[in-house]
């Protein structure tokens, strides 16, 4: 029936006891650990929990009771410290419920009591059991900063009426609105350079993918390690073709490219001019799209892609470096490709010089422009 | 002249009884100190202090505390009492088949039967108020 351990287990409870936050709570739960504790000491193997929590209230209620009935008496005796005989005319008054031995005895003296030897008899008897946890004192006080006098703060207090050894008053832009400051002085030359200097290195990093396209164009057979998802069909041209200036990668969900008819046009293009310029690159690229598109005018009759693969849509550049610009660029034409224009084969040519032309124009440019940036 | 002495006598003899109980007493506090109830000392002096009871003597605190502790585990050793004087009378009516073994548990009932001889009186709150036997004595229910 009796728990073997001693002071440190607690009895288990059958109810989960809900903890509902009280001002007293830590008090509270103090007292339901010593209460549980003498249960378990007196021969309980378990407890309620609300159970628990009531008596814990008693023995709570108990402990004040004496509290008060004690400062009671001391009070009616005129102190107002309490002593022991407070206490011990406070016990008899508790206890007359159930009465103690020789309560209707006169005594003398009242240390001779019925209950004082009630204790001491229970001290002796019952076995010591501390208190399971170490306890802080509570509760605990917190220290409040007091607000500064005017004396501390060194001001003057506004006016003769409020001496200086009173809290000082709150600054005035707690209860007013005040101006507010700006810290940063504004240096116009210093904001301008910084800004000139973001841009250099946005158009720095344009240069330097041009330069790399220029590279993709120029590399040939090997460029194509670069590009990623390779199909098959665009090795085989590779190889087939051997001199390909731009090798793009097929799309996923590409169609089957049974034959790759390279078009003479483009063929002789990329057989004579070996030394890759971006513009060829742009170029080819910009006839693929278009010849794909206008291929997807004429479904039925023509395949899918006839020219080359699927290029990547998303090859847009624009040359807008300087407020310059001569004729349209590139990236206009694209979309107007996009829209759904048909073009005859015989006016391709013509355009296709044009685009040229204008490719080269826009190049010119971009390549004065970086000198320009650095005379900045 | 006989008188006399036996009016002085009873002085001395109460003096006596006096410093006897003194001494007890005096004797108990300071084998408090030595002593730690369960009750820690912290909880009592901040219920104590609540009440306006004031006292930096030490063993005066440790005296409410084991006074409350004997509280305590009267009411506890009463209801245990009840508890045991329950399952004896259904180890009665079922005969001594199984002995009970099992741990005692304090309820609701039994603590308010122990505390009812205290003069304080506790009663649990029913879960079901629409059964007939709600508000009845607890004893006159079929466990």
């Amino acid at each position: 029936m009796n728990n073997g351990g001693g002071a440190n287990t607690h009895p288990d409870n059958e109810h989960a006891s809900t903890n509902k936050p009280a001002d007293d709570g830590f008090g509270l739960a103090v007292a339901r650990v010593a209460v549980a504790q003498i249960c378990e000491s007196v021969g309980f193997g378990g407890s309620r929990g609300s159970t628990l929590d009531s008596l814990a209230d008693i023995a709570v209620r108990y402990i004040r009771d004496i509290g008060m009935a004690s400062r009671f008496y001391s009070n009616l005796a005129g102190r107002c410290q309490c002593n022991v005989f407070d206490i011990i005319r406070t016990l008899e008054d508790l206890g007359n419920f159930q009465g103690f031995s020789c309560a209707s005895a006169v005594r003398n003296c009242i240390a001779g009591s019925g209950t004082m030897k009630d204790i001491m008899e229970h001290v002796e008897m019952a076995e010591e059991i501390p208190f399971a946890h170490t306890l802080p004192w509570f509760p605990i006080a917190r220290e409040r900063r007091p607000i500064p006098s005017f004396d501390r703060l060194g001001e003057i207090p506004p006016g003769n009426h409020i001496p200086s050894w009173l809290p000082a008053l709150p600054d005035p832009h707690t209860y007013k609105r005040t101006l507010v400051w700006n810290e940063r002085k504004p240096d116009p030359r210093a904001e301008k350079l910084e800004q000139v200097k973001q841009r250099r290195k946005a158009e720095r990093a344009l240069l330097n993918l041009q330069q790399r396209m220029a590279i993709y164009g120029q590399g040939g057979a090997s460029a194509s390690s670069y590009v990623p998802n390779v199909d098959v069909k665009g090795t085989q041209f590779m190889v087939k073709e051997g001199s390909v200036k731009f090798a793009p990668p097929l799309q996923m969900g590409e169609e089957d490219v049974s034959v790759l008819n390279v078009p003479d046009v483009l063929a002789d293009r990329l057989t004579t001019e070996n030394h890759g310029s971006i513009m060829e690159a742009f170029v080819s690229a910009i006839d693929a799209m278009r010849d794909q598109f206008s291929d997807d005018a004429n479904e039925d009759e023509v395949g899918r892609s006839k020219v080359l693969p699927d290029r990547r849509h998303s090859v847009r550049f624009k040359f807008k470096m300087s407020k310059k610009v001569l004729g349209h660029s590139l990236d206009l034409d694209i979309r107007n490709r996009i829209i759904g224009k048909h073009f005859s084969v015989i006016e391709r040519e013509e355009e296709r010089d044009d685009k040229k032309r204008r490719a080269a124009c826009i190049l010119k440019q971009s390549m004065e422009n970086p000198e320009e940036l650095t005379q900045l | 002249m006989n008188y006399n002495q036996s009016h002085q006598q009873q002085p001395q003899q109460s003096g006596e009884g006096r410093h006897d109980d003194d001494a007890a007493v005096t004797e108990f506090l300071a084998s408090l100190l030595e002593y730690t109830p369960t009750i820690p000392d912290e909880l009592v002096e901040h219920y104590l202090g609540k009440s306006g009871f004031q006292c930096p003597d030490v063993r005066l605190i440790r005296l409410v505390a084991v006074a409350t502790q004997k509280f305590v585990a009267e009411v506890a050793s009463d209801a245990l009492q009840h508890c045991k004087a329950r399952q004896a009378s259904i180890v009665k009516d079922k005969g001594n088949k199984q002995q009970k073994d099992k741990r005692l548990i304090l309820t609701m009932d039994d603590l308010s039967k122990a505390l009812r001889e205290y003069g304080v009186n506790v009663k649990h709150q029913e879960y079901y108020v629409d059964s007939p036997s709600t508000g009845l004595d607890p004893t006159t229910r079929e466990e």
